[in-house]
């Protein structure tokens, strides 16, 4: 907060301080950042290596000198259309982010920066061709240096307040979340598709917007004014920022901008050294400036902490769950390939009750479980949720339809803090849209008191209280296992799911889980227990099914198990 | 005209089959695709040119140095660039740090050789019009490279290590193979291979320094189109992207051809994601 | 910053107390302060490399004289590397914070089409070499001045040879996909259309384009008698000039400046491929059919001689540089200001300047002050000392 008030507070002394050089460099770093401003969400938080983006920018520029010179537009109007072809441009270039590999998205939208250039040469008749088109004036005080800086400045004020918003609001979290950790994103009920075409959209405007304010800035547009250099400024600035922070790439873009202008006679090297830059943040300080202006992150965390859980706030939190009363798997069968994971395979797993599922490597325990959750598609078998089918390979309605779950490695995010990742778990509950995030209405202010309440709720339930604000890639694994269980609690789940938790944990954390997981379903949740310490096992579940080469082999209570023979040889020795 | 086209376009396919056999050598390593593999391009024509003609030294002592010279900046790549980020689970810092490697490669040539397309020497002088040896000296470049591969892959110890390790890294270094070296090994030889391509391609391309951005996209469509990893689909993919620049250049004209490249480019990348010969994504969960 | 408004305000306090004698306005010995854009490194750096020298020479030249009225003129340099952003930048430097006086350059049409009108806003007197045509308006932009040749006198230069002296009647038009290649192939077809010459073909060629075969025989097909070439790219041309020679095509080829370039002799197959090559050049960097220069332009290289080096450059890159530096000390000594007003009143009043590059001539309502006779074909491979032979046939 302190830094953007010291940044606001330059932006207004320096007309009065400087000349109106430095003037003119503050206002194109200005531009340049309503740009790296949308752009910071798709590389920075959504991690979609955008490296092309230009190409946005001259869309936005073309758009704003064509609608007057061509069909006589008035400036107010030339805005809205560099926005509205930013918007959609920003789609057609970010979709393939949703089918592509990283380094092959990267590549196209390199190429798409060429095409626009190509095409903005080609079309003479609209875009001037190579002779371009000049910029519309801009209606008074705007023509003026000082009336246009206080636009540049006010606008990109603006998009730093929005961006903000989505940053830290749900929007942000789940972005953060599809980069770093996107399966439990996807268990969490994240629709990547829906939220990139919301981000494409919104980014594009901005770099619609900015290419309205560049074309003003430069007073005429030509194809070679939108050069590849432009697009690794932008792409730079947001990675020498660092990750998921805004403030970061803000201090970056300025840098890169201002740089060229301080070291004159460096002018021809100027992009040798944006990459030499790059290499050194990349190899030396990954986290970029952000990670520099962390200092929270720095104090040392105390030792020896415990894990203990506050299990009276369960109540409450499971207070909203749903009516199903069981998830039913009849006859399911999974191949994959030649291998038959799970073949044919009966289970129950009722309400109010831990059924642990148990059998060697490699039996189908983990498979199961997916396969409830979605992941994967059963080649025969019905998988039912209070009678009703679970949809197969649409994994992110788990979530809203009440099953949460865990994983066998934890997937969270480590770059953000312990409470963001719990609140992601509350993710579908959020009820704000994407444009009332990055205003910060009513309904988005709501959301985000709510959510954080349960979280810090959830937190100590689970024993991690007092822990929220601390980066989660500080804590000890068995924590890290405990943090997922808040997550899920975020949803009110009717079911729990739980991969192998006790993996890695210490024989009183064990303990600890053990009577966390026995409140969790006397609660009401119905805990499907994925286990390979049979101690656990057979201390807090009512029921439990052994699995042999994807085949129950034996299944009833503990006690029915624990003297079972074929059990014992296969699995439980003695 | 119709020969004309496709002797030119098996000829430019042939120098972004090599590029794309590049980008595969380096990812079979190491699971990292390299930005770097165009700009190993550019350096085999300009060294080419700059040992030959600047310099002065006779045709085949300067390929050599040439491709030394591209084999130690593969090698340069791989510890700059590649050893120190292979730690990181972030898939996306490989692709900043050989971005930022070529980029400075590519600066670099431009300020300290020249900015302009320099000449490139004609190496043996047989042969004129559709079988002047900028035609074929590529084409020979990649069928030298594909035998000289399949004979390093199956036939040599050191060439059976590295398809171990890329297939299984963890059983490879079970078994004591000295993955550090291996991989350092693979990345001089992917260096060697792009300068071949661009000192093949020199004729034709000139010693450019532009020419790395160009290499760095066409010889990464082969290996979109024939699927990451497969050197076979990297030679189909790279001589129908060829013929295919050429033929469009002859028929919507010079504005249009990236344009069109791109856009089928595009288009086949959505509709198959893996390419021809390449295989799925791996288990998720 | 701030330390500028100090030192501003004692030195206008010197100077009021020092000129409390003498009643004219410019009684201090400030320097004449000329700013300039050219792209110094890059591509497309010759023609800013070329004016540099010219520049520099010029300023020396008349410092060693003493000066324009006792001040010494300094020339302030921006490097912008072809970059219209770099030059917006750059322009926004000089005028606000060097406040030279007048600004020379820049050369290529992104970064003029974006500085011009900014120069215009701040009333800076403006002299370039941008060819392109829509940069001179003494209307919009009254402070500018070209110095140089505009792209239709080089499409008349191409026609007039054309038709006058190779008296020819079809023409292909060949140029670069560049934002200068396509409106100069516009521009040129226009132009021959204009006195009735057939353009039986036109084509653009990526200058990346590796092998141009196929487009040749294309291009030969048509039945062509000329090609005209407009592009900035050497290795374009190269490759077009080595096509005609393989394809033992006969005939002329006609176009850019830089069809004579140094790069272009490095990348031809063989030397014989050069001849009858026409580029556009200018009345005084050409040598007639016995080798001799204009007397003025003799004199000029005699001057320089070893002092600036020709074999890489252009003779009329550095002229124009060299002349452009002059006519502006020419405009504060005649005037004795340096205000923007009494410069341009200065420029329009212009009627016949004898510089090295052109004989200028300006007025009120012409800002193109390079004639069009002026404007001529040269034979690509005669370079000598930067100068090159006038193309056969000329009366």
């Amino acid at each position: 907060m302190l830094g953007y008030g010291a940044l606001l507070a330059a932006a207004v002394l320096l007309p009065f301080v400087a000349d109106n050089y430095w003037s003119s460099i503050a206002t194109r770093a200005a531009v340049y950042w309503v740009l790296v401003s949308g752009l910071n969400l798709i590389v920075g938080f959504a991690g979609q290596l955008a490296i092309g983006y230009v190409s946005i920018l001259t869309v936005g520029a073309y758009a704003f000198c064509i609608l007057p010179a061509k069909l006589n537009a008035d400036v107010p109007l030339a805005v809205l259309g560099s926005i509205l072809f930013g918007a959609v441009s920003g789609v057609i270039v970010g979709l393939p982010a949703l089918r592509l590999r990283t380094f092959y998205f990267a590549m196209a939208t390199l190429g798409f920066a060429t095409i626009v250039t190509q095409v903005a040469l080609a079309w003479t008749d609209v875009t001037g061709g190579g002779i371009g088109l000049p910029a519309p004036e801009l209606p008074w005080p705007f023509d003026t240096s000082l009336g246009f800086y206080v636009l540049c400045m006010a606008v990109a004020a603006f998009c730093t307040w929005m961006t903000a918003n989505l940053g830290s609001s749900r929007f942000g979290r789940a972005m953060v979340a599809i980069r770093d950790a996107e399966v439990a994103a996807e268990a969490m009920g994240v629709d990547k598709k829906r939220l990139f075409i919301s981000i494409f959209i919104f980014a594009g405007a901005l770099a619609g917007l900015s290419g309205a304010l560049f074309s003003s800035l430069q007073s005429y547009i030509t194809p070679d004014a939108f050069t590849f250099d432009l697009s690794l400024l932008f792409f730079i600035g947001v990675l020498i920022g660092g990750r998921g922070s805004i403030m970061g790439p803000l201090l970056g873009t300025i840098i890169l901008t201002v740089l060229p202008e301080i070291a004159a006679p460096l002018v021809a090297w100027s992009t040798f050294l944006y990459a030499v830059l790059l290499l050194a943040i990349v190899l030396l300080l990954p986290g970029g400036i952000a990670a520099l202006l962390d200092r929270t992150n720095r104090k040392a965390l105390t030792s020896g902490r415990s894990i203990t859980p506050d299990l009276s706030r369960l109540s409450a939190l499971l207070a909203g769950a749903g009516n199903a009363a069981d998830i039913r798997l009849s006859g399911v069968r999974l191949s994959f390939g030649g291998v038959h994971a799970i073949d044919g395979l009966d289970l129950l797993i009722q309400r109010g009750e831990v059924h642990g599922l148990i059998g060697p490597n490699g039996s189908g325990k983990t498979t199961t479980l997916n396969a409830i959750c979605g992941f994967g598609h059963p080649q025969e078998g019905s998988v039912t949720m209070g009678g009703a089918p679970l949809v197969m390979g649409k994994t992110t309605l788990r979530a809203r339809a009440g099953i949460a779950r865990t994983f066998q490695t934890p997937r969270i995010v480590g770059e953000a803090t312990v409470l963001a990742n719990v609140m992601l778990g509350g993710d579908v509950s959020g009820r704000a849209t994407f444009v009332e995030a990055a205003l910060n209405l009513g309904r988005n202010r709501a959301d985000e008191r709510r959510l954080r309440a349960r979280a810090e709720e959830a937190l100590t339930a689970v024993g991690l209280g007092g822990l929220g604000d601390v980066r989660a890639d500080r804590l000890q694994h068995s924590e890290l296992r405990f943090l997922e269980i808040a997550r899920a609690l975020m949803l009110s789940p009717s079911f729990l799911l739980v991969d192998e938790p006790a993996a890695g944990l210490s024989p009183e954390e064990i303990h600890r889980l053990g009577a966390l997981i026995s409140a969790i379903a006397r609660a009401g949740v119905g805990v499907l227990l994925v286990e390979h310490h049979a101690d656990l096992i057979f201390d807090i579940c009512q029921r439990v099914t052994v699995l042999n080469l994807g085949r129950e082999l034996a299944a009833g209570t503990p006690a029915d198990i624990r003297a079972h023979q074929g059990v014992i040889s296969a699995y439980l020795g003695g | 005209m119709l020969q004309a086209i496709l002797v030119s376009g098996v000829a430019m396919g042939a120098i972004f089959a090599l590029i794309g056999v590049t980008y595969n050598v380096m990812f079979a390593a190491s699971r990292v695709m390299s930005f770097t593999a165009g700009q190993l391009g550019m350096l085999g024509g300009v060294l080419g040119s700059l040992f030959i003609l600047r310099v002065g030294v006779p045709v085949l002592p300067g390929m050599l140095l040439a491709l030394g010279g591209c084999a130690l900046i593969g090698l340069a790549t791989e510890i700059i660039a590649v050893r120190p980020v292979l730690k990181a689970l972030d898939q996306h810092l490989y692709v900043l740090s050989t971005l930022a490697f070529a980029l400075m490669l590519r600066q670099f040539t431009a300020i300290e050789w020249s900015t302009e397309p320099q000449p490139f020497p004609t190496l043996i002088g047989l042969g004129g019009g559709f079988i002047d040896e900028k035609f074929w000296l590529p084409v020979a470049a990649c069928a030298v490279t594909i035998i000289g591969l399949e004979f390093l892959y199956r036939r040599t110890l050191v060439g059976r290590a590295f398809v171990a390790i890329s297939e299984d890294n963890f059983a490879a270094r079970a078994l004591g193979l000295p993955e550090r070296n291996l991989r350092m090994l693979s990345f001089a030889l992917a260096g060697a291979i792009g300068g071949l391509a661009g000192f093949a391609g020199g004729e034709l391309m000139l010693a450019f320094f532009e020419n790395g951005s160009v290499l760095n996209f066409y010889g990464f469509v082969p290996v979109a189109l024939g699927g990451l990893g497969s050197n076979r689909g990297a030679i189909i993919g790279g001589l129908l992207l060829g013929v295919f620049q050429q033929a469009a250049n002859f028929l919507v004209g010079g504005l249009f051809v990236s344009v069109a490249t791109f856009v089928v480019f595009i288009l086949f990348l959505l509709l198959r994601p893996q390419g021809l010969f390449g295989t799925g994504t791996a288990r998720r969960v | 910053m701030r330390l500028n408004r100090r030192e501003f305000v004692v030195a206008a306090g010197a100077a009021i107390a020092a000129g409390s004698g003498a009643g004219s306005a410019d009684a201090d010995n400030s320097p004449i302060l000329i700013g300039q854009i050219p792209a110094l490194t890059g591509s497309s750096s010759d023609p800013g490399i070329g004016f540099d020298r010219g520049v520099q020479f010029a300023t020396t030249e008349i410092n060693d004289a003493g000066g324009v009225n006792g001040r010494k003129v300094e020339i302030i340099t921006r490097d912008t590397q072809g970059d219209p952003s770099k030059a917006v930048n750059a322009v926004q430097e000089l005028i606000n914070r060097q406040k030279v006086h007048a600004i020379w350059g820049p050369a290529n049409s992104g970064e003029s089409l974006a500085v011009t009108p900014i120069m215009a806003k701040a009333k800076m007197p403006n002299l370039h070499p941008c060819v392109i045509d829509a940069l001179i308006d003494p209307v919009k932009y009254p402070n500018a001045y070209r110095v140089a040749t505009a792209n239709v006198q080089w499409d008349g230069a191409a026609v007039r040879y054309v038709t006058e002296v190779l008296k020819l009647k079809s023409v292909a038009i060949v140029a670069d996909t560049t934002g200068y290649g396509t409106t100069a192939a516009a521009a040129s077809e226009a132009s021959f259309k204009n006195v009735g010459i057939d353009v039986v073909h036109k084509a653009l060629i990526d200058s990346a384009q590796p092998d141009i075969t196929a487009d040749m025989l294309r291009i030969k097909s048509s039945g062509a008698q000329v090609l005209v070439l407009w592009s900035v790219s050497t290795g374009l041309m190269s490759r077009i000039i080595n096509g005609r020679g393989e394809l033992n095509w006969d005939v002329p080829i006609a176009g850019h400046p830089s069809l004579g370039s140094g790069q272009i002799a490095a990348l031809l197959k063989k030397p014989e491929y050069w001849e009858k090559v026409y580029q556009v050049s200018f009345k005084n960097a050409c040598y007639d059919a016995s080798g001799k220069l204009p007397a003025r332009s003799q004199a000029f290289l005699d001057k320089i001689s070893g002092k600036i080096r020709l074999d890489d450059t252009n003779f009329w890159w550095v002229a124009a540089g060299y002349d452009a530096v002059h006519l502006i000390a020419d405009a504060v000594r005649s005037t004795g200001s340096t205000d923007s007003d009494k410069i341009i009143g200065y420029l329009n009043s212009v009627a016949h300047y004898p510089g090295i590059y052109g004989t200028y001539h300006f007025s009120a309502t012409e800002h193109n002050g390079f004639p069009n006779d002026e404007v001529v074909m040269s034979k690509a491979n005669s370079f000598r000392n930067g100068t090159f032979a006038l193309a056969p046939g000329y009366t």
